[in-house]
């Protein structure tokens, strides 16, 4: 109050007062003011500290994460390093050997007995020179074949171990009630020259085979026969020869993609057939005016698959079907990738006339290392009566075998077909049914376009565009940089995984073929997408590395010009 | 490769009077990568320009050659199945393929002069 | 869904990646025209256990051989298979790999048909065996191609009393090609005709081929044909059972330059008749057109021994249209199978099995002769099965199949010149008593 002047007169003084009282309500109400924005500073201090503290913390469990991984990923590479020494140790010692360097002095096996009926002499039957002098196969304990087999089992990927994207072989899981089921007494212990009314039920599973087929496939008869995928080729084709030659026209060209399979042209080739190629158009697909300037009055047939080989499906098909049935021809359907289609479409819905299907691919019959396997032919009703026999047939419930096709092409092999793997592919419709193929068929494609979609930004592309069941890619970038698709491929086996396709379709420099199939899992899938994206990083890191794979095989990368220069086909230590 | 004539399928041909020595050039056997196995022709066999005389495998596929010019094959070099090596190691020399006696010489005037050769291939090459 | 990994979760994160909302959007490039408009019609799918209820009652609906005093052979024999060998051969990392392309992570597959193929090579006495084809009747065909590339001839001379289904599969595969098929004729013996033989064969033939033992079981006098074709430029091509070569000298010491057959009888089963295996084996001169896989051994990186896929420059994949052939696979899980049974029997154990069936059947035909009524058309230089002849043969099949004997396969529909002649077939697993059985069945069946 010293400030004031007493003289002041009380009024001016109130007025000050209250002036002075004013500003300080406003400097209060701007403190006020002021610690409110700290206040909310503060908040947001604490909800951004409460953030980061998240963040930390997720970032720590990540570090965790990160670690776990690192310390099973140097397990693992210890493993594998043991493994590697192990296998060392292993070839230092006996186990690389034939089995031709096994044998031992041993007594006979003993697995059968001698009859009760008089023994005979061969010499005293045949002349001399037809009678062999020295049988110098090698003598083996049981438990050394046993261990022979078991070890050499081991160095193999298999489905049932490896993921196993081979484009163009549908690598899919092989269920095992599907093993169990055709190694039934009942399915194997039956002579194929026994009378049909003791092999009803083999017969049965034929016929009901048959009419499932049917029905995927829009086609109207099948035949069994053929045991593989390019026998039922030879077989179409020879149906569509002989259709032409019984009515008498002189057709003696056919039409084939420049993407397909190598089995088309060599089929065509086996059947007296000349060949025209038809190039692809820049979408990967048959270029339409190019197949109008092919055909011709010549033109016997056209093969195609569908989707092609490039994984994508040929839109224009009706009118390829036109343009080919137009002069008379057949349209032939390498059935080879029919699996994205089960339940969508159909061949007979695309105007094929006949088709082969590989039911080890498609209907998940084991590959056995290649084989066996069965390639069914089935026909539309114009080349019904052109089928090999014998067919099986129906008359009041009773089954029997059918030699009624009048223009029959004959045989292409004994008996009846592949029979094991018929009642496998059978088993398998039976248990997936309708909605079970559907779902097979758009995860397969599902799961080729996400490892499209995820892999594009590391490999060209080359038809970038929605794929089926699989996905070709190029590694002309990656060859720029030094590793070529051979190097990549070899490469993944590290990772436990068996390498794509290489080098096919043709018209793709660099190719890699991926068809991951249905029953591998997202996690799968990321697994390979990133192991593929760390073998692009490290081509500039440590290319020798990629060069010098595999690592952690049985054997190191092969010398394949060796074998071919020096061809070593068959072992010399016995017998030369 | 000096004093050699090619063709446009790679071909080279070294002419001595009425005698031509044909071979593949170092370019297309860099292509071909390691060579494994040569299917050679039979000597006393005659061949038009252009038409297909051997076959050259690698592991991975197997290539055509060419006549680069017609008449008969009077030598061919079977040491090449016991050496395929020998095309990739030393195309122009002992890697040569059959020699030729020669039906019409003036078919050598499509061929190329080595410059010009060495052209084509940078050319193709892009 | 049975065999699907992917949950809601995974398909809906990879739907997002594609940056669509449903797995039906992946066909929308499929033109409506070609959609499936109405449900399959195949139902709806069956749980494990519902499957297996299915298919057994199927598989019970078959008779299997063992109910049977069974005496079938022609082409696919009922031989005893060690334990060992389903037990060694169910191991899903053979079942479930394909074709070895990659050597490295394939080795155990490869070695594997390297062996098989030493174990043909040894057997047949050739120099180069491919990894298999599908079944002995194709790999005839394919012989017969070989041969027509090599001699770049296409007549084709055929022994008359090889399997008629081997024939006929022949026929089919020759059907597209400019070609002619001759059948030399067999004698009053059954073997091959080797006066017609010599009047036929020319250098225009691309080859004769015979299978020995032949249809009517009796071994060929192959040492005489090879030398008779060896005067023209024709290839001598022999079907073969690789079992009786145990007995029976190697074709290629008759001279023969290309042998096949199926490989069933090692191991195989029946399996109503597939899959079994095609062998083909070859001179080494002709490895360049021989057709299907084939294994090589070489090393690796370290100089370690290693096997791979080779010459593969013949193959469709490389070759396409100038290929020798379009076959791609084998049957590799059949030929490991083969390898399998081939070390499991060993030397002896491969002598015995032949030799114990060539024993059976000498006594089967030995005692059925002795049977009023029955007549044999030939003598007794056969292997394991033989024909004999019968008045009104089905009526007499069909009577001893009441008494559960199945007395062997009628080949009249097959041979004119047989049609009154069974085909019966002995291996290691007939008993005396078996035999005794069905000649006093026979006996009573005949005579009352």
């Amino acid at each position: 109050m010293d400030d004031y002047d007493i003289k002041e007169p009380l009024e001016d003084r109130l007025q000050k007062i209250r002036l002075e009282e004013e500003h300080i309500k406003e400097q209060r109400r701007i403190l006020q003011l002021q610690e409110n924005s700290i206040k909310e500073e503060r908040q947001e201090l604490v909800s951004e500290q409460e953030m980061l503290d998240q963040v930390m913390e997720e970032f720590k469990k990540k570090e965790l994460l990160l670690k776990d991984r690192e310390k099973e990923l140097s397990l693992r590479q210890g493993l594998l390093d043991k493994r590697s020494k192990q296998a060392q140790s292993f070839k230092d010692r006996e186990d690389f050997r034939l089995i031709f360097e096994k044998s031992r002095d041993l007594h006979q096996a003993h697995y059968i007995d001698r009859p009760e009926v008089p023994s005979k002499d061969p010499n005293d039957f045949f002349a001399k020179n037809l009678l062999r002098s020295s049988l110098p196969i090698p003598t083996l304990g049981e438990l050394q074949v046993v261990r022979h087999f078991s070890l050499l089992s081991e160095r193999n990927f298999s489905v049932d171990s490896n993921f196993y994207p081979l484009g163009s072989c549908t690598m899919k899981y092989n269920p095992k009630i599907n093993d169990e089921l055709s190694d039934l007494s009942g399915f194997i212990d039956i002579h194929p020259l026994q009378c049909q009314q003791d092999v009803q039920g083999a017969l049965q599973v034929i016929f009901n085979l048959e009419q499932l087929l049917c029905r995927i496939t829009g086609l109207k008869r099948f035949s069994m026969q053929p045991s593989s995928g390019a026998q039922g080729e030879l077989c179409g084709m020879l149906m569509i020869k002989k259709f032409h030659q019984i009515s008498g026209k002189k057709k003696n060209t056919v039409i084939i993609p420049d993407s397909a399979h190598g089995t088309n042209p060599a089929t065509a080739a086996m059947c007296g057939f000349k060949i025209q190629i038809v190039k692809s158009n820049s979408k990967g697909l048959v270029d339409l005016d190019y197949l109008n300037s092919l055909v011709s009055e010549d033109t016997a047939a056209m093969m195609l698959t569908n989707p092609n080989t490039l994984g994508l499906f040929e839109e224009n098909i009706t009118e390829i079907a036109e343009i080919i049935h137009k002069k008379g021809g057949f349209l032939y359907y390498d059935g080879a990738n029919l699996n994205p289609l089960m339940g969508f479409t159909n061949p007979g819905l695309m105007g094929f006339d006949v088709a082969h299907f590989n039911l080890h691919k498609t209907f998940s019959t084991p590959h056995g290392c290649g084989g066996p396997g069965a390639g069914v032919i089935g026909v539309g009703e114009k080349l019904i009566d052109f089928l090999p026999v014998p067919l099986v047939g129906k008359k009041e419930n009773i089954f029997y075998f059918d030699y009624s096709p009048c223009n029959s092409i004959g045989r292409l092999r004994s008996f009846y077909g592949n029979f094991s793997i018929l009642v496998r592919a059978y088993a398998y419709i039976l248990r997936l049914g309708e909605r079970g193929l559907a779902r097979a068929a758009s995860n397969s494609v599902l799961n080729a376009n996400y490892i499209k979609e995820k892999l594009k930004k590391t490999f060209d592309l080359p038809y970038d565009k929605t794929c089926m069941h699989e996905v070709v890619f190029s590694c002309s970038r990656q060859r720029e940089r030094g590793a070529s698709a051979l190097d990549i491929a070899k490469r993944l086996i590290d990772y436990g995984i068996h390498p794509p396709t290489m080098y096919f379709p043709l018209i793709v420099k660099e190719a890699l073929m991926i068809e991951p199939t249905e029953t591998e899992s997202k996690q799968t899938l990321d697994y390979f997408i990133k192991s593929l994206e760390k073998i692009d990083r490290e081509i500039d890191q440590d290319l020798q590395n990629i060069k010098d794979s595999p690592h952690t095989s049985w054997v190191k990368r092969v010398d394949e010009v060796k074998a071919a220069r020096f061809p070593d086909l068959r072992c010399k230590i016995i017998g030369d | 490769m000096k004093g050699l004539l090619f063709s446009n399928s790679h071909e080279w041909v070294k002419i001595d009077h009425d005698i031509a020595t044909v071979g593949i050039s170092d370019y297309a056997q860099s292509q071909l990568g390691d060579v494994v196995f040569i299917e050679l022709p039979q000597e006393g066999s005659s061949f038009d320009k252009n038409s297909q005389f051997a076959t050259i495998e690698s592991t991975k596929t197997a290539s055509e050659v060419y006549m680069p010019l017609s008449g008969e094959v009077i030598k061919v070099n079977s040491e090449l199945t016991n050496n395929p090596q020998w095309i990739n190691n030393d195309p122009y020399d002992k890697g040569w393929i059959v020699k030729l006696k020669i039906k019409n010489i003036s078919e050598t005037e499509s061929l190329m002069k080595d410059d010009a050769y060495k052209d084509f291939v940078e050319k193709e090459a892009h | 869904m049975p065999y699907i990994l992917n949950t809601e979760k995974d398909v809906k994160e990879m739907l997002g990646c594609l940056g669509i909302s449903s797995v039906e959007d992946l066909f929308s490039h499929i033109p409506s025209s070609l959609k499936l408009k109405e449900p399959l019609g195949i139902g709806p799918g069956l749980s494990e256990l519902g499957l297996k209820r299915e298919l057994k009652v199927l598989a019970e609906k078959n008779k299997t051989i063992d109910k049977f005093n069974s005496f079938l052979g022609a082409g696919c024999y009922d031989h005893y298979i060690p334990a060992g060998l389903k037990y060694l051969l169910s191991n899903s990392k053979f079942v479930t790999a394909y074709t070895p392309y990659q050597a490295e992570c394939s080795q155990g597959i490869l070695q594997a048909i390297y062996e098989y193929q030493s174990y043909i090579c040894l057997l047949t006495g050739m120099e180069v065996s491919n990894a298999s084809l599908l079944d002995g009747a194709s790999a005839f065909a394919e012989a017969v191609l070989m041969s027509m590339r090599i001699s770049k001839k296409s007549r084709v001379l055929v022994s008359a009393s090889i399997n008629p289904q081997y024939r006929k599969t022949l026929e089919t595969y020759l059907s597209g090609l400019d070609c002619s098929v001759e059948l030399i004729p067999f004698d009053k013996d059954g073997l091959i005709d080797l006066a017609f033989l010599s009047r036929s064969v020319d250098d225009g033939a691309c080859c004769f081929a015979l299978q020995s033992p032949n249809y009517f079981g009796l071994v060929e006098d192959a040492a005489e044909s090879t030398r008779i074709i060896k005067k023209s430029s024709a290839l001598s091509v022999m079907i073969t059972n690789p079992l009786s070569l145990a007995i029976f000298k190697e074709p290629g010491l008759l001279g023969m330059d290309i042998v096949c057959g199926d490989g069933q009888p090692l191991g195989g089963g029946l399996r109503f008749g597939g899959p079994s295996f095609g062998f083909l084996a070859s001179r080494e001169a002709y490895l360049r057109q021989l057709p299907g896989r084939i294994v090589g051994r070489t090393v690796d990186k370290d100089n370690n021994p290693a096997f791979c896929l080779t010459l593969a420059t013949r193959e469709q994949h490389i070759k396409r249209e100038k290929a020798t052939s379009n076959i791609c696979s084998n049957q590799s899980l059949n030929v490991i199978a083969a390898t399998i049974y081939l070390a499991f029997m060993g030397e002896a154990g491969l002598k015995d099995a032949a030799g114990y069936s060539f024993s059976n059947a000498q006594y089967l035909y030995k005692r059925i002769k002795e049977v009023r009524g029955v007549n044999m058309p030939y003598g007794q230089g056969f292997f394991n099965e033989f024909i004999w002849e019968v008045k009104d043969p089905e009526a007499v099949l069909n009577k001893l199949y009441q008494k559960n004997i199945i007395a062997g396969h009628y080949i009249g529909n097959e041979f004119e010149e047989h049609k009154n002649c069974i085909l019966s077939c002995c291996t290691e697993k007939k008993t005396k008593k078996d035999i005794d059985d069905l000649v006093n069945t026979l006996a009573e069946v005949l005579h009352g």
